[in-house]
């Protein structure tokens, strides 16, 4: 009889793929015949017939001991590979990561250059959309002053992966005496940060949200500025709305002060 | 001219700022600092593109002049003396403010001072060193600065400014000397030059003495060592000795001796360095970190693509620049005498010189490998890699297991990021097409001129240079309609004419 397909459903967090990976590692089921499936709140997914359904317990144990692993017996490199891609969207990242895994440990350093391998490339995919995505948003994200005494910085965003650790790290260094606040409306979370250079990441209750989403700018001289600035750089002999469509994509535009009617 | 008295802020930003923006120096990048703790700022290596302006190009930098008045009357310039616009002028505490608001809301990586003449270009100089001083001793600035340097301003100052910007550049303007003469004669070759080697011979010094800290090399550099050829202008020439005896880095040309106990120490010795202001509290950034670079006017003069090639090539080698620029000539003054092809800027022209500068500095090709003498113009329809690649068919096919990264980097199709992946994938096992596609080989070009293990990737393929050209060129109708089936790549390397309407 063919080998069944043993389906891994796990939580749809870092956490929860990570012991999928780990439960599907030591099963010894044979790579080829393993799924790994995060279950997103509310996603309906098809059940496939012939496959066995395995739910793996979310266990930050297992998931520290799978990281260590990668980390120590493939390379840094790529453990920096699978943490990027847990950074993302992709429904198929537990699929990728673990495929990615188990080659790694066969192959060893040279995994994170063997594009040829279909595991590989994917996840290499992954990994430069996520960071892809962080530095369009360390490019486009604007802050406003919403706060006078003292200066609180804040600025908002939608990005499709989690970017927010990524972008804050960014700023932490370069604004660090400044107060700020990174606000992900997609995934419901900001960064904080002091001028003493302390920094948090919270998971945003509604009533938190209402509050960011209230908080207006209170110095509007130099996004003014910043618009008369940015309107008579551009030489007109060589417009070319194609051009700069391509360079940044409508869907950065949202929160970008050139770029809003009624800032 | 005309003075305007009791401009806002706002007027003034538009007025200098649309006087700012035919400087295409546009990047941010070169220099990796983090932030000093308190201090505002910090700045990436590769650089960092804000917005995008309406013509397409990046914002990243607060591209401004300091005034728009100007002794000076270039003839392609709309801010010459002979003009009738408004004239106002910043003072250094606007800039620093503006600088300072619009990189805290991160609109932008940093400042880029230019400035039109004012009275005198040192009288120009002292106020742009004073704006930078301000902002970096007093507002405490610590993200990218790219300053212009005056042509004929005085050593002392140019000297200045290189301590606090991260970049300096001076404008060739034009290729030729007797195309400046013509369009410029205020500015002479030698006012232009002068600024350029000194800063040039202060940036070995600041790299000798502080390391890669001090200034890194330019990728035209790095890519001759890679092939093995060394600059004349290297730190390599400079005679460097490390007497690892006693711990010191001397240098018997610039006699300056640091202690690496101490590491605050730096002293002269018999005084003879390039750099005068040694002696300053803020010289840890070092001198000009992020390099030098230059623009020219492409289209105001009739210099062949060859000679604004060469002159290219001529200044990264000798005068170690980091980038050169090319600025498409936008007609701003209707001036009759300056139109050269139609009216509409050349923006194709520029974007081949583009692409051959990157050829230079990332593929290794020289000058004359692209144009030549008898060859003066570049190919309208084919890229310079392209029509070099179909000029040198022996070359070819180029088989991908095998090949270095150097002969990679010469198939159409597979470039700087493709060619290492290669690379590097070999060392896991052999490749085939598939795999080249997931690497980002653009196969469309590429297939024509390499095979994998031995094979083209289609068996009716020829190696032969018209039958590439046709199927390289089948998407451009003009030329089809023009030449019809049968176009041979001989036929297209003549058909350069620049005056085409829609181009």
């Amino acid at each position: 009889m063919e080998k069944q397909i043993r389906i891994y459903q796990c939580e749809n967090s870092p956490d929860g793929i990570l012991s999928a990976v780990f439960e599907a590692g030591i099963s010894g089921y044979g790579h080829n015949y393993i799924k790994i499936q995060p279950l997103a709140p509310g996603y309906i997914y098809n059940i496939e017939l012939f496959s066995e359904y395995i739910k793996v317990e979310t266990s930050p144990e297992k998931a520290e001991n799978v990281l260590k692993t990668i980390d120590n017996m493939i390379s840094h490199e790529a453990y920096f590979f699978v943490m990027s891609a847990l950074l993302s969207e992709d429904a198929d990242r537990g699929n990728v990561i673990y495929q990615f895994v188990t080659y790694g440990f066969t192959i060893g350093r040279d995994i994170t250059k063997a594009l040829q391998l279909d595991c590989v490339s994917r996840i290499f995919a992954i990994k430069r959309s996520v960071h892809n995505e962080a530095h369009f948003y360390k490019e486009f994200l604007r802050f406003q002053e919403v706060k006078k005494t003292p200066p609180v910085l804040m600025s908002k965003m939608e990005p499709k992966n989690r970017v927010l650790t990524l972008v804050t790290a960014h700023f932490e260094d370069r604004f660090n005496a400044e107060y700020f606040i990174i606000y992900d409306k997609s995934y419901k979370e900001a960064s904080f940060h002091s001028a003493d250079g302390n920094c948090v990441i919270r998971i945003l209750t509604q009533e938190e949200e209402k509050k960011l989403d209230s908080l207006l700018d209170t110095n509007e001289k130099y996004a003014d500025l910043w618009k008369v600035f940015f309107k008579s750089i551009a030489v007109e002999e060589r417009e070319n709305y194609k051009l700069q469509r391509g360079n940044l994509a409508l869907h950065y535009r949202k929160y970008m002060t050139e770029f809003m009617e009624n800032n | 001219m005309v003075f305007e008295l009791n401009t806002t802020l706002s007027e003034k930003l538009h007025i200098l700022s649309a006087a700012a923006k035919y400087d295409v120096a546009c990047t941010s990048s070169g220099v990796s600092r983090k932030s000093k703790k308190g201090e505002l700022g910090a700045a990436e290596a590769a650089g960092i593109c804000h917005s995008f302006a309406a013509d397409g190009r990046c914002v990243s930098l607060l591209k401004i002049l300091f005034t728009n008045e100007c002794i000076f009357n270039c003839k392609y310039c709309i801010n010459r003396a002979s003009n009738d616009v408004p004239r106002t002028s910043f003072t250094p505490d606007e800039i620093c403010q503006l600088t300072m608001e619009f990189y805290r809301r991160n609109y932008i990586e940093g400042l880029f001072l230019s400035s039109g003449v004012m009275q005198s270009p040192d009288y120009t100089m002292e106020l742009i060193c004073e704006s930078l001083r301000k902002l970096r001793l007093e507002y405490k600035f610590n993200g990218y600065v790219h300053c212009k340097a005056i042509p004929g301003a005085s050593p002392e100052l140019v000297e200045m400014a290189g301590w606090y910007a991260d970049r300096m550049s001076v404008n060739l303007e034009l290729p030729t000397e007797a195309g400046l003469k013509e369009l410029a004669p205020n500015k002479t070759r030698k006012n232009i030059l002068t600024p350029m080697r000194q800063i040039q011979a202060g940036l070995a010094e600041s790299r000798a003495v502080l390391g890669m800290k001090g200034g890194n090399q330019s990728s035209y550099w790095y890519t001759q060592k890679r092939l093995g050829k060394s600059l004349p202008g290297s730190t390599e020439n400079l005679n460097i000795t490390t007497d690892t005896d006693d711990n010191k880095i001397t240098d018997k040309n610039i006699n300056i001796t640091t202690n690496k106990d101490t590491n605050t120490d730096i002293v002269l010795n018999n005084g003879r360095g390039v750099l005068a202001q040694w002696h300053r509290n803020d010289t840890s950034r070092g001198f000009v970190p992020a390099g030098q670079s230059t623009q020219m006017i492409i289209g105001a003069t009739g210099e062949s693509d060859y000679q604004i090639l060469s002159v290219t090539e001529a200044l990264y080698q000798r005068f170690d620049l980091k980038r050169v620029f090319y600025s498409a000539f936008v007609n701003v003054n209707n001036d009759s005498s300056l139109v050269v092809n139609g009216g509409q800027p050349p923006l194709h022209r520029e974007h081949r010189l583009y692409q051959a500068d990157w050829l230079l500095r990332y593929y290794g090709f020289t000058a004359g490998e692209i144009l030549s003498e008898s060859r003066p113009f570049f190919n309208t329809y084919l890229d310079p890699k392209c029509d070099w690649a179909l000029g040198h068919m022996e070359y070819f096919p180029v088989e991908i297991n095998t090949a270095s990264y150097n002969t990679l980097l010469r198939v159409p199709g597979i470039g700087t990021k493709s060619a290492g992946r290669i690379v590097n994938a070999r060392k896991t096992g052999k490749l085939d097409f598939a795999s080249l596609k997931k690497m980002g080989v653009v196969l469309k070009r590429a297939i024509y001129f390499i095979t994998c293990n031995g094979r083209m990737m289609y068996d009716f393929l020829k190696v032969e240079e018209d039958y590439i050209t046709r199927n390289l060129v089948s998407g451009e109708t003009d030329v089809v309609k023009g030449f019809g089936d049968s176009i041979t790549y001989k036929q297209l390397t003549l058909f350069d004419d620049f005056q085409l309407g829609h181009i």
